[in-house]
């Protein structure tokens, strides 16, 4: 019997990230217009952007799954309508919901698929069913929730199930934290957190007087790639990557690490592979906190704080651009976001297989001309390369 | 409008009876986020309060992971069977107690449900059995006097108490201290952040998780004949946390048999009143947002990646339709200086003269003085 694999979703935090997630591999995306979801400072997108994303998507074999996931007050609700109008006009593949008041208002506009937010806090098989009965169609479990549960809830409650493999994670029941609201006048249930949970905090125990400083509200990131085999055994419908506010280079790196990792099980029938230790490397070649397996075996215990102040986290590579175009006539012409000189090495990251090494024994500005060393906000030519082309991400390790 | 509270003791709920309750929320360690009564302590609280004529209402407010809540139903039945209600908010609590019990139940919507839509399904979800929602203290006034009048049952608010600001069910405090050899033993402290000038948010750890609470209390009770003029049905005061029980102040001061100004000096806690007179807390959204990045539906063109001074600007083509040459343009520089022109000469990324440079292709203009990277393209007129 073939095995149903899980979707790879990965976060779309604009336009441009939509297109690189899709090039590196992601099944499915996820979205937010400019208003309903929980990134407020993210670029977000535009209404001609999410047609356009939805088209590229969809050309592609991707989907899109669009965030109304703030917890909307009346005045956001009156506004809604008209937007989850256009999102089935566009096609949207889902919205991802959850307040029930939204819930409401999609079934009763549109038969666009309901996805119940992990900001729900969807964590047993009583939650699951009743959220199904309300219309729902996928559940995205609270990230307490471990992968054997994931499984029982999926059977027994007989819809789709999403969980978080990869990513930041609230230490709070997700929807259950109101810092931001009450100390800095910013709802954090409706794109407003202020992340209070990552900042140190003095705290005294009452009992023994004695005063600890730590960062105890802060989580280390999941990251769940070596259990990829239980979230298969388990059923999980779609393996869902956090971080809509992160770079180009996480968001392709998370895309393609996960789909080749699921691609090589669909050819294998296990992850036995010398590749597992590659794709673990690749995962820490981008920003990112300490990893845990948070909840996803057992319940997160005291090695899941990330108990460090944020800057403290590992960067091994940087992004040093983007490939615009690659021909044998336009050579590697590349958007430089990080500089680097000649002589460097640098590595392109192709949408299937090891990344390309290119050293930069010459470079030239746009009308040709040789320069020594890059500028951010400049555009390059690199000498062409076959097996180069546009949107794949170049990097470079950090000194 | 009535006052409900909780009761820990026998004392407390004479306390509750003489102050003219007509109901009691038993909270047990169990099934309770702060609730600390046992199986031996709970049944001759629930005698006594029949005693008093007390209603009794089950809390069971925790959140639970599928594993817990299998242990918690298998458990739950004697407590659940005696009492009059049942008060939950994990949405399995709830189906599960619609489901498998006959008790009237009443919702916890105090985290987000912020619009009559979502209020009222939970009440229809209910099939007749929700006989009370608790209201978010984050609700302003005209919210709760709008919900007041739509919903179909009986509305809850908190008066008087702690203001929950964070729930974990990890463990958070315990590691600070991995010496303490009490396992599932309650852990207080107070904690300053160092983002905050507020100093000493009450934290516990108990076998449920970590909570942290704000460091003023939440208190309507100068506004209780305000929310009774709503329609509020249910005025909640919440002392579980203090030493000494005010409920009888409180209640007098709900009453408006004790100055408010009176009772403030006398509590011990500092209060606030949240955003009863407003809720903005979206107020500050548009200056989180990069509002150079709000304005690109339409005639946006696309944007300059580079600006080679005295030679050229390469614009990143994000429209659909293209660049043509003829097409009239104006330049948003990031800081907001406006350029206007036209095409007259186009190159590709070669460098070789075009008259069309399609989507997501770079498009090379002669430089413009002044415009910078990141300066936004959009079309004034066509040249189609």
């Amino acid at each position: 019997m073939k095995t149903t694999l899980p979707e790879v979703l990965a976060p779309a935090g604009s336009l441009e990230k939509l297109k690189v997630a899709v090039l590196y591999g992601a099944n499915a995306v996820y979205a937010g217009g400019q208003k309903f979801g929980l990134r407020t400072a993210a670029d977000n997108f535009t209404l001609d952007e999410l047609r356009e994303g939805m088209d590229f998507a969809h050309a592609r074999g991707s989907k899109v799954y669009v965030v109304l996931n703030s917890f909307l007050h009346d005045k956001d609700l009156a506004e809604l309508p008209d937007f989850v109008r256009f999102l089935e006009e566009i096609g949207a593949d889902a919205v991802i919901v959850s307040d029930l008041g939204v819930v409401r208002t999609v079934r009763a506009l549109s038969k666009i698929p309901v996805h119940v937010s992990t900001q729900a806090s969807t964590l047993n098989v009583e939650a699951a069913k009743f959220w199904k009965s309300m219309g729902a169609t996928r559940i995205v479990l609270g990230r307490e929730v471990s992968i054997k549960d994931a499984g029982i809830i999926r059977r027994e409650a007989d819809i789709e199930i999403e969980m978080f493999i990869h990513g930041s994670m609230c230490m709070a029941y997700s929807g259950n934290c109101v810092i931001s609201n009450f100390t800095q006048g910013r709802d954090s249930n409706r794109g407003g957190c202020a992340h209070s949970c990552r900042f140190e905090y003095t705290l005294e125990d009452l009992a023994t007087k004695e005063k600890k400083s730590a960062f105890f509200m802060s989580s280390k990131d999941l990251q769940g790639l070596r259990l990829l085999k239980d979230f298969i055994d388990a059923g999980i419908d779609s393996l869902k990557i956090e971080g809509r506010m992160k770079s180009h280079l996480y968001a392709g790196t998370m895309s393609k690490v996960y789909s080749e990792a699921l691609r090589y099980y669909e050819e294998h029938g296990d992850f036995l592979s010398d590749d597992l230790l590659n794709w673990e490397k690749e995962l820490s070649k981008v920003s990112h906190r300490s990893y845990t397996e948070a909840s996803l075996e057992n319940p997160a215990g005291a090695e899941s704080i990330f108990n460090e102040r944020e800057n403290n986290s590992a960067a091994e590579w940087k992004m040093v651009g983007t490939v615009l175009k690659s021909s044998p006539e336009s050579g590697i012409v590349i958007e430089v976001r990080n500089a680097f000189n000649q002589g460097d090495e640098l590595e392109i990251l192709p949408f299937r297989g090891s990344p390309v090494t290119v050293v930069a024994h010459e470079i030239m500005d746009l009308t040709r001309k040789t320069i020594l060393r890059t500028k951010p906000t400049t555009i390059v030519r690199l000498p062409y390369h076959a097996g180069i082309n546009s949107s794949q991400l170049v990097r470079q390790k950090s000194v | 409008m009535k006052l409900t509270g909780f009761a820990e003791n026998l004392h407390e709920l004479s306390l509750l009876k003489e102050n003219g309750t007509e109901e009691v929320i038993l909270g047990m360690r169990a099934f309770s986020r702060f609730g600390r009564l046992d199986e031996n302590t709970f049944f001759p609280m629930v005698k006594r309060a029949r005693e008093l004529g007390l209603r009794i209402i089950f809390e069971w407010d925790i959140l639970m992971t599928e594993e817990s809540f299998k242990k918690t139903v298998a458990d739950i039945s004697p407590f659940l069977d005696v009492a009059d209600a049942v008060r939950v908010q994990d949405p399995g609590a709830y189906h599960w107690a619609i489901q498998q019990t006959k008790k009237p139940l009443q919702f916890v919507a105090e985290n987000g449900n912020h619009n009559i839509e979502a209020l009222l399904g939970w009440c229809h979800a209910g099939a007749g059995r929700i006989e009370r929602i608790i209201l978010s203290i984050e609700l302003s006034r005209d919210s709760i006097l709008d919900y007041c009048q739509k919903l179909p049952v009986p509305a809850e608010l908190l008066g008087l108490g702690r203001i929950l600001l964070f729930y974990s069910p990890r463990s958070l405090l315990s590691p600070l201290n991995p010496e303490r050899e009490t396992v599932n033993e309650d852990i207080h402290a107070l904690g300053e952040s160092e983002e905050s000038p507020h100093k000493g948010f009450p934290v516990l750890e108990n076998r449920h998780g970590t909570f942290m609470f704000h460091i003023k209390e939440f208190c309507l009770l100068d506004y209780a004949s305000d929310l009774k003029s709503l329609g509020l049905s249910f005025l909640r005061i919440d002392q579980r946390f203090n030493e000494r029980n005010f409920f009888p102040e409180a209640a007098k001061t709900a009453n408006r048999e004790k100055m408010f100004e009176s009772f403030r000096e006398e509590y011990p806690q500092e209060l606030m009143r949240g955003f009863y007179h407003v809720n903005k807390s979206d107020v500050l959204f548009p200056k989180l947002k990069n509002m150079r990045l709000q304005n690109r539906s339409g005639d946006y063109l696309g944007e300059v990646l580079e600006a080679e001074k005295g030679s050229h600007l390469a614009i990143l083509v994000k429209n659909l339709r293209g660049i043509r040459v003829g097409d009239k343009f104006r330049i948003v520089h990031p800081k907001g200086a406006l350029f206007e022109g036209e095409i007259h000469s186009l190159k590709d990324v070669n460098m070789t003269e075009q008259t069309f440079i399609p989507h997501d292709d770079l498009a090379i203009i002669p430089f413009i003085n002044g415009v910078w990277v990141k300066s936004q393209v959009f079309l004034s007129t066509t040249n189609e």
